[in-house]
């Protein structure tokens, strides 16, 4: 009796029965420590979304075959040794103890990859040409290495299926080394591994087979393709159905995973993860014109965060999984929730895309809105239990997503909390941030707050400008400051702040300014908040140009990111300019002058502008915490050892008069989303 | 003198109209159909039966059962000595103090219940009945001061004539009541028909203490199935009509009628009496159907019910949960004359109201009220990893999982007590796809053609396979597979296997040590039985220890045990969905919200769905394997 039921529809991938129509695909999670290992971080964080209903995982994005397809660097999962069986065998147990089914994404990463550090290896491609997004050379795949990487597929494909792993996924998309055989873009050969179709078809069709040979007929082997490489020179829609056919054809596939687009340029591998700025399901026609041409079951993931969406999708047909991978990420019990009748419960992806650009950086992959998401094994919790413990009076400072988190997290453990906020309306910086074109989803965050507050009865007032008074006669238990900060415009007095010569970026995005006819935005700090304010006064028909004393405006955004506000803002021909710092601006008339100095040469220029816009971070909303800290029970301290442990505070455990105070967020010192909402979750947990 | 015969005279004269109308009441019940009793059986077995099964109930009520005993037993024994003493002129001194004693016995429970007339509880019909007690006393107190010459207290002829004709009246008056109105429909007629009803009761099996509460199957052969007429009940059925007493205890407990409802139990059993005779509802003088005027139903043997008697709403109101025939004191069976009716709805006119006609035709056609597809129904176990009858053969427990399957709030109870067997290691295994719906729906919406159908063919599913127990969450399947599958199983498919409900299997788990629990942390708990489980099974103890092993004392609501109120899922009422005023899950919750439980523990997926369907806030509302599953104790690995 549930509108969601075609979801929950077991379908069979060859002999193994998939619990319903949700799988989380392949995604390098740069967890597997211990040189390629699955530990136990890697298990907690599978056996989460097993827990909370997932039917099939696959876990190991471009996890490695070969010792020449370096592994260091995102920390995927390596292959390349018998040492890992036991490893999956803990992995396996932990998702199908929940029922859950998990496999493997197998590859070699070919030149898709870097070679300056672990085992300095030459990189190998099918024509040895460089992969530019990576910045990586290459030299020309021998006869004889190709054999040898077939050989190490098949090995590894045994150590999983040795690992009670369900089955593995070859890799043929994101331009690793089975999809560089099959482009003409980058296979040049002329031997019998490449020039013609069948050639450029031999090194997948080979490796399918010898796996198949391996595993025998049950164990499942699937193929992730690309639907289209949207290059010129590249594999289109139709070559990409007769690849899919002629594969299929083989009966060696049992299923196929597909993906919208190349990635070996910064603008198409933007669109393989689309963030915010794409509608829901981009790419989904394409999966669907693969449907067409196969005989196996078709997965297909890009931006399918909604079981609305999930439902539509898999009611009409398009395809017979539908991926929801960083839906997952964000929320592990995003099913148990459609399940439970709790759809408005679940955590959405917002697409910050916060996750795939760390992996791209080699850092491990992270929720930017849930900070428990794969630090299961240090004991952070996705659901919260009540505290057994004395109910406490909580009071949070500031409704931006820190301060909305705290009260968030405080409530789930039963307590009585009253959460103050300035504004009419919750949601701090996410609010401004939210008002950017293509930006407004990141808005999900602090709406999701908003409405598990509601849910769980905490008191919001919203309105207030609290002050130490105020706070004193609530008589808190706990007081969490989480009051953010302002836009930091006086760091040069030159700027002219003071005399109103400059605006913040806050005030453009907010629309409390009027946008200038011609815009000079002065951007130090490089990430979304200057671009966006580029955006959004250009949008308005302003003439802008951005300059910053960095490397390049947006230098500080992730891969994924920076390629969709670069298209929109050279399509509004916004000029961006580096290496210049801002002297300063003074008055001339009714415009503006703003003085640059090149800072490698200290050459001035000058530009005439009607508006500037001042981007330099933001300083902490401190004063209210410096009031309270002398007579709270803990002077505003925290232990960081039992912090960073994710250990409760002494001081919960011991008794005394009066409040304890916390601070946490921007009012402390700039960081960023996630970094507010994680202090939150670890400091609350435990109240 | 004459005028000193006339006493005697106008006994035998009454007594003798008694007889006759007694005789024309017999022949009212003979219109109806045939059924087999024992009748030298049931007649010694009678007085048996009033003493205990009869007083079982009325003892619920202390006060009435006392002046029951006292009025009752004070008129049978003083009667049989009036024919003695007046009649047949026994002139023995102590006899005539027999007569006294008993008289003054009556004389002084008719006096309590004029006590309790002066202001009746509203569910008491008034009328006649309220006439009824005085009539008794006048009785008890004319035969008194007749009697008081043979007893030698007064000399004979004392009074004179006038006395005399004033007893004349008095004994006129007390046994017209008594004997002339026993025949003739007056509210005595409830103590000739209750006694006859006792001793030809269609279910002897609730004698003793017993339960019976499996439907009877339809001959489908029949020439009309189900009931169309008063005629076509069974001729004990009228009789048990008849034995009404209109003490509305039935009215007091139905939840249909508390809902505001066009039902009402007792107003339904008298609509019965008035068609059995033939004639209007002009005289009751009771509660009326709520939003229905009384005065407008007619009806005899031979009319159609739902054609002036009774509306259709009023039958399909009824969620069949059994409330009025528990509290019955003369053992009427309401829910099968209910069930009867709507037979002839459902079967022969099609008139199924509301979204009936479309559930019955879903079960036809895939064998699930929704109508889902049959091949879905083991979707919800993907993920379980559960042995299939049609691969295993043989294991100790069948798991009957219901279509409770399709539903995915259900579904969290079927995975918690999947969770809970296996953790006791139980050698379990489902049907899978080849279970089909019980058909409890389809035969409380009188389609009991499908239900047939549907018992026989899982039956034949079942008798493939070796188990011992069938368990099940569902009571509804429950009661099928325990009470009413047997009348179809003609291979014995069911032969040695017990049938259980998942608390009282759990129950055995938990007390056995194969299961082990923390204890409840939670707030308060109350416990709502399910009509089918408790009234309908008379299992009530299991759930309650079940939540005592997790050390929860449970906070009991009022109307709990056999005085449960029902959620108002059953007998296809969310279907039929007659509109009242209010809606029974909605007091049913009020019922446990009054406990101050945060927590509301069932036993039953339907249950479960009604009252989480009320509006919050409000406790809220777990399965019971649900509750345990949260304080298992997991064995670390
Ligand atoms: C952090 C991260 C790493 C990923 N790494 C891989 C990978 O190694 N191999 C791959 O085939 N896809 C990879 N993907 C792509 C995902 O499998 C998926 O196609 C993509 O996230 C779009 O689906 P979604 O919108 O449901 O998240 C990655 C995605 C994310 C978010
Ligand atoms: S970081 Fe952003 S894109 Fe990634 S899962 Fe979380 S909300 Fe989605
Ligand atoms: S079975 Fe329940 S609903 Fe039906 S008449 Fe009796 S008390 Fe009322
Ligand atoms: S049916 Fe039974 S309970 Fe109802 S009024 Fe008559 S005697 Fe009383």
């Amino acid at each position: 009796m549930s509108q969601f039921d075609v979801l929950f529809q077991p379908l069979n991938i060859n002999k193994l029965t998939i619990r319903n129509r949700i799988v989380s695909t392949a995604h390098a999670e740069v967890y597997a420590t211990d040189g390629g290992m699955t530990t136990d971080r890697y298990v907690k964080y599978y056996e989460e979304k097993a827990k909370g209903g997932c039917g099939l995982c696959i876990c190991g994005g471009s996890s490695v075959v070969s010792i020449d397809s370096p592994q260091s660097w995102w920390s995927s999962v390596n292959l390349s040794t018998d040492r890992i069986i036991p490893h999956f065998q803990n992995l396996a147990d932990a998702v199908h103890k929940h029922g859950g089914k998990i496999m493997i994404q197998i590859s070699h990463m070919g030149r898709r990859s870097r070679w300056d550090g672990e085992n300095w290896p030459n990189l190998m491609s099918p024509s040895g040409i460089r992969e530019p997004v990576h910045r990586a050379t290459c030299k020309t795949i021998e006869v004889e290495e190709i054999w040898r990487v077939i050989g190490d597929f098949v090995q590894a494909a045994r150590r999983a299926k040795e690992g009670g792993l369900d089955g593995v996924e070859l890799s043929a998309v994101h331009q690793h080394m089975i999809d560089q055989f099959w482009s003409p873009r980058v296979n040049k050969r002329t031997d019998e591994w490449g020039g013609t179709f069948e050639g450029r078809m031999k090194f997948g069709l080979e490796v399918a087979k010898a796996v198949r040979e391996e595993v025998g007929p049950d164990f499942v082997v699937g193929m992730r393709i690309t639907g289209d490489e949207f290059h010129p020179d590249g594999l289109n829609h139709d070559d990409m159905k007769q690849i899919a056919k002629y594969y299929d054809e083989t009966g060696l596939i049992d299923y196929f995973g597909v993906v919208g687009s190349g990635c070996d340029t910064h603008n198409t591998l933007a669109n393989v993860i689309p963030n915010m700025s794409y509608p829901p399901e981009p790419f989904l026609h394409l999966a669907a014109g693969i449907k067409e041409v196969v005989s196996v079951p078709v997965i297909h993931a890009q931006n399918i965060k909604d079981p609305n969406q999930a439902k539509r999708i898999v009611e009409a047909g398009y395809v017979d999984f539908v991926g929801m991978t960083r839906a997952h990420i964000a929320d592990p019990h995003l099913i148990a929730k459609i399940k439970n009748d709790q759809v408005d419960q679940i955590r959405q992806c917002v697409g910050a895309n916060y996750c795939i650009d760390r992996q791209y950086q080699g850092l491990d992959v992270l929720c930017i809105q849930n900070a428990a998401t794969s630090r299961e094994y240090m004991g952070l919790p996705h659901i919260i239990e009540k505290t057994e413990g004395p109910i406490r009076s909580v009071v949070v400072v500031g409704g931006g997503p820190g301060g909305m988190e705290a009260a968030r997290v405080a409530a789930e453990r039963g307590h009585k909390v009253t959460l103050l906020e300035r504004n009419e309306e919750l949601g701090g910086q996410i609010t401004i941030a939210a008002k950017a074109p293509q930006r407004d989803q990141i808005a999900g965050i602090t709406r999701w707050l908003v409405m598990e507050l509601d849910r769980l009865g905490v008191e919001v007032r919203t309105g207030v400008t609290a002050d130490a008074q105020m706070i004193r006669d609530l008589k808190p238990d706990v007081c969490v400051m989480a009051t953010g900060g302002r836009p930091y415009m006086d760091q040069n007095p030159a700027w002219g702040a003071e005399e109103g010569l400059v605006v913040s970026s806050w005030d453009i995005l907010n629309g409390k300014v009027e946008p200038g006819k011609n815009v000079l935005i002065y951007d130090t700090i490089c990430e979304f908040s200057g671009l966006s304010a580029a955006d959004y006064l250009s949008s308005k028909g302003s003439l802008v140009e951005i300059v910053t004393d960095d490397i390049k405006p947006g230098v500080g955004i992730g891969g994924t990111t920076f390629p969709t506000y670069y298209r929109s803002l050279y399509e509004k021909e916004v000029v961006m300019t580096s290496d210049f710092l801002l002297e300063k601006v003074y008055r001339e008339g009714d415009n503006l002058v703003a003085v640059l100095e090149n800072e490698y040469t200290g050459q001035h220029e000058e530009r005439v502008v009607d508006q500037v816009v001042i981007e330099n971070g933001i300083r902490p909303n401190e004063e209210l915490y410096y009031e309270l800290k002398e007579e709270s029970r803990n002077k505003g301290q925290l232990d960081v050892e039992a912090m960073f442990d994710i250990k409760p505070q002494p001081i919960l455990s011991e008794s005394g008069d009066g409040m304890i105070l916390w601070r946490l967020g921007d009012c402390v010192s700039q960081r960023n989303t996630h970094a507010a909402m994680y202090d939150a979750l670890r400091l609350c947990k435990d109240l | 003198m004459v005028i000193d015969w006339l006493p005697s005279v106008l006994i035998v004269v009454l007594l003798a109209l008694g007889v006759i109308g007694a005789l024309r009441r017999v022949s009212l019940w003979r219109a109806g159909q045939p059924e087999k009793v024992n009748l030298i059986a049931g007649l010694l077995a009678m007085p048996g039966r009033y003493l205990k099964d009869l007083h079982h109930v009325v003892e619920r009520d202390k006060y009435m059962s006392r002046t029951h005993v006292a009025t009752g037993g004070g008129f049978v024994l003083s009667m049989v000595l009036v024919l003695v003493v007046h009649v047949f002129d026994v002139n023995e001194q102590i006899v005539a103090w027999a007569l006294l004693g008993a008289l003054l016995i009556m004389l002084t429970g008719a006096f309590f219940v004029f006590k309790r007339r002066l202001n009746p509880p509203a569910r008491l019909s008034k009328g006649p009945w309220m006439r009824l007690p005085k009539t008794l006393m006048i009785y008890a107190l004319t035969f008194i001061v007749l009697t008081l010459p043979a007893a030698g207290i007064l000399p004979e002829g004392a009074g004179g004539v006038v006395l005399t004709a004033v007893l004349s009246v008095g004994v006129v008056i007390g046994l017209g009541e008594l004997l002339f109105g026993m025949g003739w429909g007056g509210p005595m007629k409830h103590a000739f028909a209750g006694a006859l009803h006792l001793a030809f009761h269609r279910r002897p099996e609730r004698f003793g203490g017993g339960r019976s509460t499996g439907l009877k199957p339809v001959n489908l052969e029949g020439d009309v199935l189900g009931v169309a007429k008063p005629s076509d009940f069974k001729w004990n059925q009228l009789l048990g009509f008849d034995a009404c007493v209109q003490c509305g205890k039935c009215q007091a407990m139905c939840p249909a009628f508390a809902a505001g409802q066009p039902l009402n139990p007792k107003k339904l059993i008298q609509d019965m009496v008035v068609g059995l005779a033939g004639g209007t509802d002009a005289n009751y003088a009771g509660s009326p159907y709520p939003g229905k005027e009384v005065g407008n139903a007619k009806g005899g043997p031979d009319e159609i019910i739902t054609a002036g008697l009774v509306s259709q709403e009023t039958l399909w109101s009824c969620t069949t949960c059994r409330a009025c025939v528990e509290e019955c004191p003369m053992m009427i069976e309401h829910v099968d004359a209910i069930v009867d009716m709507r037979r002839f709805l459902t079967m022969e006119k099609g008139e199924t109201p509301n979204k009936g006609s479309e559930v019955l035709e879903n079960i036809i056609a895939t064998d699930n009220p929704n109508g889902y597809a049959p091949s879905s129904r083991t979707n919800w176990a993907a993920d379980q990893n559960l042995a299939v009858m049609k691969e295993k053969q043989e294991a100790d427990v069948l798991f009957w999982v219901s279509d409770g399957a399709f539903d995915m709030r259900s579904q969290r109870i079927l995975r918690a007590f999947v969770k809970l067997m296996k953790h006791a290691n139980v050698d379990v295994a489902i049907l899978g796809d080849e279970e089909r719906d019980s058909g409890d729906v389809a035969r409380r919406l009188g389609d009991d053609a499908t239900f047939q159908s549907l018992a026989k063919r899982n039956l034949a599913t079942l008798g493939q396979y070796k188990f011992k127990k069938i368990v099940t969450t569902d009571p509804h399947a429950y009661h099928c597979l325990r009470n009413e599958y047997g009348d179809f199983d003609t291979d014995g498919a069911l032969a040695g296997v017990e049938v259980l409900h998942h608390t009282t299997f759990l129950n055995q788990l938990v007390q056995s040590g194969a299961l082990k629990l923390d204890a409840f942390k939670g707030g308060k708990v109350t416990y709502h039985d399910p009509c089918y489980l408790g009234r309908y099974n008379g299992e009530y103890e299991a759930p309650r220890e079940l939540l005592r092993s997790l050390g929860i004392e449970v906070a009991e609501m009022e109307r709990s045990g056999f005085r449960s109120r029902c959620c108002g899922g059953g007998g296809g009422a969310p279907i039929t969905d007659i509109p009242g005023e209010r809606r029974i899950a909605d007091m049913r919750m009020e019922d446990a919200s009054e406990t101050g439980a945060e927590l509301v523990a069932v036993g039953c997926q339907q249950c479960t769905a009604m009252l989480e369907g009320v509006v919050e806030p409000r406790p809220e509302v777990k399965d019971i394997s649900e509750i345990l599953v949260d304080q298992l104790v997991e064995e670390v690995h």
